[in-house]
């Protein structure tokens, strides 16, 4: 028995023989392994996460039938509840299926390759029950063109506003789904927020949320390493899988729309296999020229890049007024409180001068500041 | 007591079980997995609901998969992970509501 932990060296190089000898392969994006052995130090049993994910699941077939899934499954979920993670996934073979449900999970979709579980009962169907409802009722009308845009928005652009309005062009109805998952620069519901306010004054966008079936560490684990470059393929096809499958025909969705992919390259990927995968189930994928700014195109990568640098006046370029002040309030842990400082100075100046008379002393005017700028805060936190 | 986030309890080890419990929507939410379902079903809910009652816990949602514990483990675990979900782990009142 061995306690988990992200392995590395020697162990790690036996693990990974371990699940090439069962064919598996050993996924970039593990944060903990928990591993069996026997009395001679061999791997029989082994189990990692990703995430809220369970993979490379696998028992020596010397050793089946004893129950061991059952001790590493235990200690993996453990591992996940004390890192505060309730809705746990995993993916396995479709031969497994019995077994994990032994265990307490819960079929998602089965392919002839993988097989994706849950550990809530229903989970899955009610959140596509959740998406129906946030639907209104003539949108869901098999006659209305409906698609559909997936996006992180992290944060909101002009981009990501310009290929909503040229998509709300081709289509009646767009269902927009903003990606939950909490790795991002942004958290998920300031992200959610700022796309709600962003979109605000469009009618037929239907704003929703992917919970973790959609772009998720699930579905599509390489999506975000892509700033560390180190997936060799995107491993996407699952995501796809679903999204046609499942997601797509609940909500009639017959067009999905993407921006183009001038750089990275996991993205570009993904759009190339959605163009190769999304019409055998009856959706048309269309792709539309991403805006420029200052001749290149605009992409929440730039605008972070900006943030980080404190270049707060490109990025007012690049994102809508009304985004703005979301925009900058997360500044990001990286950006120097004394920059934050600067640029609010810079941008709240005008209030802030209202407010202060001159006749306040040096003392005096800087706690008014200061109280000026906590209020932004939480004015930003409530929203 | 109240449940201020998931939590677990247990193992899917043979003759135990694994109980999870997640703040509620007002009401008692119960799913039971077990093996011996149609032999022990309703005795498994019987004690889970006595000793929510017996913790005065009336919002949760309470998962259980069951692998043949008996209904001492059940109660333990059961409590065990309303403790940890409640954010008591010192001074537990042994004798009063755990007995």
């Amino acid at each position: 028995m061995q306690e988990g932990k992200r392995l590395k060296g020697k162990e790690l190089d036996q693990l990974k023989k371990f699940l090439e000898f069962m064919d598996l392969s050993y996924d970039e994006g593990i944060e903990h392994s928990v591993c069996l052995y026997n009395d001679d130090s061999e791997i029989i049993a082994a189990g990692s996460v990703d995430q809220n994910v369970l993979k490379c699941i696998a028992v020596h077939p010397d050793y089946q039938g004893q129950g061991l899934t059952g001790t590493l499954m235990s200690e993996l979920i453990q591992y996940q509840y004390e890192h505060g993670r309730s809705h746990i996934l995993l993916y396995t073979k479709p031969a497994n299926e019995a077994m994990f449900s032994d265990l307490g999970f819960y079929t998602i979709m089965k392919t002839s390759k993988v097989l994706l579980m849950e550990n809530k009962k229903q989970g899955f169907s009610s959140w596509l029950n959740s998406l129906i409802k946030e639907t209104p009722i003539f949108a869901s009308s098999s006659d209305a063109k409906i698609g559909c845009i997936v996006a992180n928005c992290n944060p909101f652009t002009l981009g990501h506003r310009y290929l909503i309005e040229e998509s709300l062009k081709q289509c009646d109805y767009l269902h927009l789904f903003v990606l939950s998952d909490t790795r991002s620069f942004y958290p998920a519901d300031i992200r959610y927020q700022m796309v709600k306010e962003g979109v605000a004054d469009l009618s037929g966008v239907i704003l929703h949320k992917t919970s973790d079936y959609m772009v998720s560490a699930a579905t599509f684990p390489t999506y975000f390493m892509k700033d560390k470059s180190v997936a060799q393929k995107a491993n996407c096809e699952l995501d796809l899988e679903l999204f046609g499958r499942l997601i797509a025909p609940a909500l009639s969705i017959k067009k999905r729309f993407v921006g183009t992919e001038p750089t990275c390259k996991i993205t570009g990927i993904y759009n190339q296999s959605m163009k190769t995968r999304l019409p055998d189930f009856g959706i048309e994928v269309i792709e539309i020229e991403r805006k420029l700014a200052d001749g290149s195109a605009i992409s929440a990568s730039l605008v972070r890049d900006c943030i980080k640098a404190g270049d707060y006046e490109t990025v007012k370029r690049l994102v809508p007024e009304n985004i703005f002040r979301y925009v900058l309030m997360k500044g990001g842990g990286s950006m120097m409180e004394i920059q934050k400082t600067d640029s609010l100075r810079q941008i709240f100046g005008p209030y802030i001068n209202s407010s202060i008379s001159n006749d306040d002393n040096r003392k005096e005017k800087s706690e008014k500041e200061q109280a000026l700028f906590e209020m932004v805060d939480d004015y930003i936190e409530q929203a | 007591m109240q449940i201020l986030k998931p939590a677990m309890a247990g193992t899917l080890e043979s003759s135990d079980a694994q109980v999870t419990v997640e703040p509620g929507d007002g009401v008692i939410e119960f799913h039971l997995q077990s093996s011996v379902i149609n032999q022990y079903g309703n005795q498994i809910k019987k004690v889970v609901y006595e000793t929510l009652n017996n913790l005065d816990i009336h919002d949760v949602k309470i998962t259980i998969v069951d692998k043949g514990a008996l209904d001492c483990t059940i109660k333990a675990r059961v409590e065990g992970a309303v403790f940890r979900a409640a954010d008591v782990y010192e001074d537990l009142p042994w004798g009063g509501t755990i007995r």
